[in-house]
């Protein structure tokens, strides 16, 4: 059990633990700190600055995300000086990024949380910096889009890529204004370590990843409706959003990291294999072989009974063990369990298999 | 991730060697270090002296060179049908217009004759005196004690010379008191700040007064790991460390020393990018705290100190703290003022800490032409007004003033400069210097630098609508001093010199 004690938040004394951030003591409290940079399965690097705090006998402001509780802190999160601090940053991400016809940043499909922060403070109408800020136009991967001018250099893909896939495909690369998001050699992500598994579209904060295949303007179609799925390409069992437009899938979301067991991640199958859904030669509903041998539809009822018919036709000739049960890597564990007491409970036999086994 | 057995530590020297960054020798050098080749790439591509291969001659753009012609003299290899790099400040202010050839010798184009102080064996570094090789304050020492040398130099006074001037023996003491025992010393030599050039001097001419007080540091801090971080501009000076090395082998035997080259990034003087920089990562500042005396290189306790800090040591230990104290006016010591610019004898100077810039200056044979400004402390430090030629050029009064003492690069600008033009010159570094982590300063730098720029060819002061604003943000946002200093130029010129920045 970690030490408790008490700081003062905004005036208020809250609960605290050893080890926690301000961040993190005020998430839990309700007490709204804004950021761009964080993500909570990545070191945080206070990079963006959108958290800075104020310390009580810390000379600078101190990120929140980073800064580290003891007890008897107090720790201001609003007040003119951090207001006047948010305020000049916003304006001088917004002059470093691309904007739309009203003059805030423009908006992905994947939405914008700078957006949302520019629209909480004045607009000082900088003039743009006009960053010379390099992308990958040669980069021919079918998922994965990079837009630099909507690029905040918080380096969350970056370290995505690396703390949590372990897979290093991309980097900050150059220096100062120029810096930008690379590869190495600036090659198409296809020829790099990149597994395409899209965790950087899903933790970048301001839409500069987004996914080729989506609709760029689903935000302004009127969004989507999302529906909670399992992935079923394996047995893992990874929860994923369906993102729904107009009767089809558009997009698939982990859901946020720390709700289900995939903790925000997903894999290139997961992510983006899920055209098969619309496809022309989806079987949606079973099928039987009539005497001709053309499939011909059934309803489930009919199915199943002509499955266990044919089945128990063969113990009842060759004995059980003459039968043998396989299922699909795609199946879930519950699936793969009601397989085998389908086997054993029903058939009697010990013949089964999942083709994930071996 | 890395893998725990890559070698990190080595891409940056082994892609300079493979003639810096391209595809091919990322991927060599990925395969040789077991380090992922974005990762190469990325940190590869941060540094100026390895990001794009090829041979160029590379023309300074310090202040001092700016107004000793580096602009023309860039013409003039560009026009001769040769490649040029305008590059940040290459530390031979008072041989400006310095440059580097293709082949990376230094060569400059100086008129005026560059001077250091006479010999006086009471200065603390006395770079015109004798070479002592008996390293007899090291012996000395280590019978003191860690206890006795820490009392000596918190007696002395002693404040970091690399810029902030902070109290020497708290970070010793910070050191010592860890529960880690494997600790580092680390020497900054990256030497970078506009204006500077007392450490080259000290390494050139002094070099074992540096190698003896890092072993005395290394002593007192219970290590024998030595490393020192030096700008890869520094050719001469690197050889001369070396040398140095091995001329006191056997007075060195009990300490290992590692010099490590720099590849082209000024950031990398700060402290916690020097680390980064020093374990084969991008030169990006860290977050304080943790402050490198707790963890530092490789994570571990570290003590750094900046060449001229060190340099003071052994002096320290011979003659005492009390000395070494009264060697200052105002505060602590003597002191390495570099001064360029419109001033007759450029050099280095050690003088009393607290002399003023016109004591300094008779020192350095007078002024050319009439003074208007004077910059104190490197492009960091801004800009002040020849009328305050009478302020003591110490920590504490040159902060008060609004400015800072930095690495005491002084530079004298005379009425023929235009002084919106001059912090142009100084923007521009700091945008161009800028690592690019945190927005404030990558951001911002960039956005003063236009406004100026567009100041400069419009005549309309409503360029700077917005640039108190950034300033401030600048200040209290950004993660490292450059970016907290970056507006600085610009400020303290609008500040000081109104008249430069009326509508034309």
């Amino acid at each position: 059990m970690s030490e408790s004690f008490k700081i003062k938040l905004d005036g208020k004394s809250v609960a605290a633990n050893a080890g926690e951030t301000v961040f993190e003591v005020a998430k839990r409290v309700g007490v709204d700190i804004p950021t761009l940079c964080h993500d909570s399965r990545l070191e945080p690097v206070g990079a963006c600055r959108v958290c800075l705090v104020e310390v009580q006998g810390q000379r600078r402001l101190q990120p929140g995300c980073a800064w580290v509780v003891t007890s008897d802190m107090e720790i201001q999160t609003h007040n003119d000086r951090i207001q006047r601090h948010r305020t000049v940053l916003y304006n001088l991400y917004k002059s470093d990024h691309e904007l739309d016809s009203t003059g805030l940043p423009l908006e992905t499909g994947n939405g914008n949380q700078l957006r949302e922060l520019c629209q909480t403070v004045p607009d000082m109408k900088l003039a743009p910096v006009d960053a010379a800020r390099s992308d990958r136009p040669m980069d021919d991967n079918p998922y994965i889009q990079f837009e630099p001018d909507l690029c905040i250099l918080c380096a969350r893909c970056t370290r995505y890529c690396d703390e949590v896939e372990a897979v290093n495909a991309i980097t900050l690369s150059n220096r100062g204004s120029a810096t930008t998001i690379a590869t190495a050699g600036q090659r198409s992500l296809i020829d790099t370590t990149c597994e395409l598994c899209g965790g950087c579209i899903d933790t970048c904060p301001t839409g500069a990843l987004i996914e080729k295949k989506a609709p760029k303007n689903l935000v302004q179609l009127g969004g989507t409706e999302s529906f909670r799925s399992t992935c079923n390409f394996c047995g893992v069992g990874c929860q994923l959003d369906l993102h729904v437009h107009n009767d089809r899938v558009v997009k698939v979301t982990s859901p946020e990291p720390g709700e289900t067991l995939n903790d925000g991640n997903l894999c290139v199958k997961g992510r983006f294999a899920y055209d098969f859904i619309h496809h022309q030669d989806r079987i949606t509903q079973p099928l039987i072989r009539d005497f001709n041998g053309d499939l011909q539809p059934a309803t489930w009822e009919e199915a199943i009974a002509a499955t266990a018919k044919g089945l128990n036709q063969v113990r009842e000739k060759y004995g059980s063990d003459s039968l043998g049960f396989i299922s699909s890597s795609r199946c879930t564990g519950e699936e793969n369990y009601l397989m085998q007491k389908v086997a054993r409970a029903a058939f009697g036999t010990n013949n089964v298999h999942q083709c994930a086994a071996t | 991730m890395l893998k725990p057995d890559a070698q990190r530590e080595k891409i940056l020297d082994l892609l300079e060697h493979a003639g810096g960054v391209t595809e091919e020798s990322v991927r060599q050098v990925s395969k040789e270090t077991g380090v992922p080749e974005a990762d190469v790439w990325g940190t590869g591509k941060f540094y100026s002296l390895i990001d794009t291969p090829g041979k160029r001659t590379r023309v300074c753009d310090g202040l001092s060179c700016q107004m000793a012609g580096a602009d023309e003299l860039a013409k003039s290899i560009e026009d001769a049908g040769r490649a040029c790099e305008r590059v940040s400040c290459l530390g031979q202010c008072d041989l400006a217009v310095a440059t580097l050839t293709e082949d990376m010798q230094l060569k400059t184009y100086t008129k005026k004759q560059t001077t250091i102080s006479p010999d006086d064996p009471d200065l603390a570094i006395n770079l015109a005196g004798p070479v002592d090789l008996s390293y007899s304050a090291l012996k000395k020492a280590i019978v003191l004690g860690a206890s006795g040398v820490i009392d000596e130099i918190e007696a002395s006074g002693l404040q970091g010379r690399g810029g902030a001037g902070f109290p020497a023996h708290i970070k010793w003491k910070s050191v010592r008191s860890q529960p880690e025992t494997q600790r580092y010393v680390v020497c900054n030599a990256d030497e970078a700040e506009p204006g500077t050039f007392k450490d080259r001097e000290t390494i050139l001419r002094q070099p074992h007064k540096m190698l003896e007080g890092l072993a005395i540091t290394a002593a007192m801090i219970e290590t024998s790991e030595i490393y020192i971080y030096i700008r890869g501009e520094y050719g001469n000076e690197y050889a001369s460390i070396n040398r140095a090395i091995k001329e006191a082998q056997t007075q060195l035997a009990e300490f290992n020393f590692t010099v490590v080259r720099g590849h082209g990034a000024y950031i990398c003087g700060e402290e916690t990018a020097l680390l980064e920089s020093l374990e084969g990562k991008r030169g990006m500042p860290r977050l304080k705290p943790p402050f490198p005396t707790e963890a530092g290189f490789r994570g571990k306790p570290s003590l750094i100190h900046n060449v001229e800090t060190i340099a003071c040591v052994p002096s320290i230990i011979h003659r005492g703290g009390e000395h070494f104290k009264n060697l200052g006016r105002s505060e602590p010591g003597s002191k390495l003022y570099c001064i360029s610019g419109h001033v007759e004898l450029p050099g280095v100077y050690e003088l009393p800490l607290g002399v003023t810039l016109d004591e300094l200056v008779a020192a350095a044979g007078g002024y050319t032409g009439t003074p208007l400004a004077f910059s104190p402390g490197g492009a960091s430090s801004g800009f002040l007004p020849i009328s305050m030629r009478e302020l003591p050029l110490d920590y504490k009064n040159l902060a008060n003033a609004g400015s800072m003492m930095g690495s005491s690069g002084i530079v004298v600008l005379n009425d023929t400069v235009d002084m919106a033009q001059a912090a142009g010159w100084q923007l521009e570094f700091f945008e161009r210097e800028s690592c690019g982590q945190c927005a404030p300063c990558r951001i911002g730098s960039r956005y003063l630098r236009r406004q100026n720029d567009v100041y400069l060819k419009l005549g309309d002061p409503i360029a700077f609508e917005h640039a108190d604003d950034v300033a401030w943000e600048m200040e209290e946002g950004s993660i490292c001093g450059l970016g907290m200093v970056a507006a600085k130029p610009l400020e303290s010129a609008r500040k000081h010199f109104p008249d430069h920045f009326k509508t034309k």
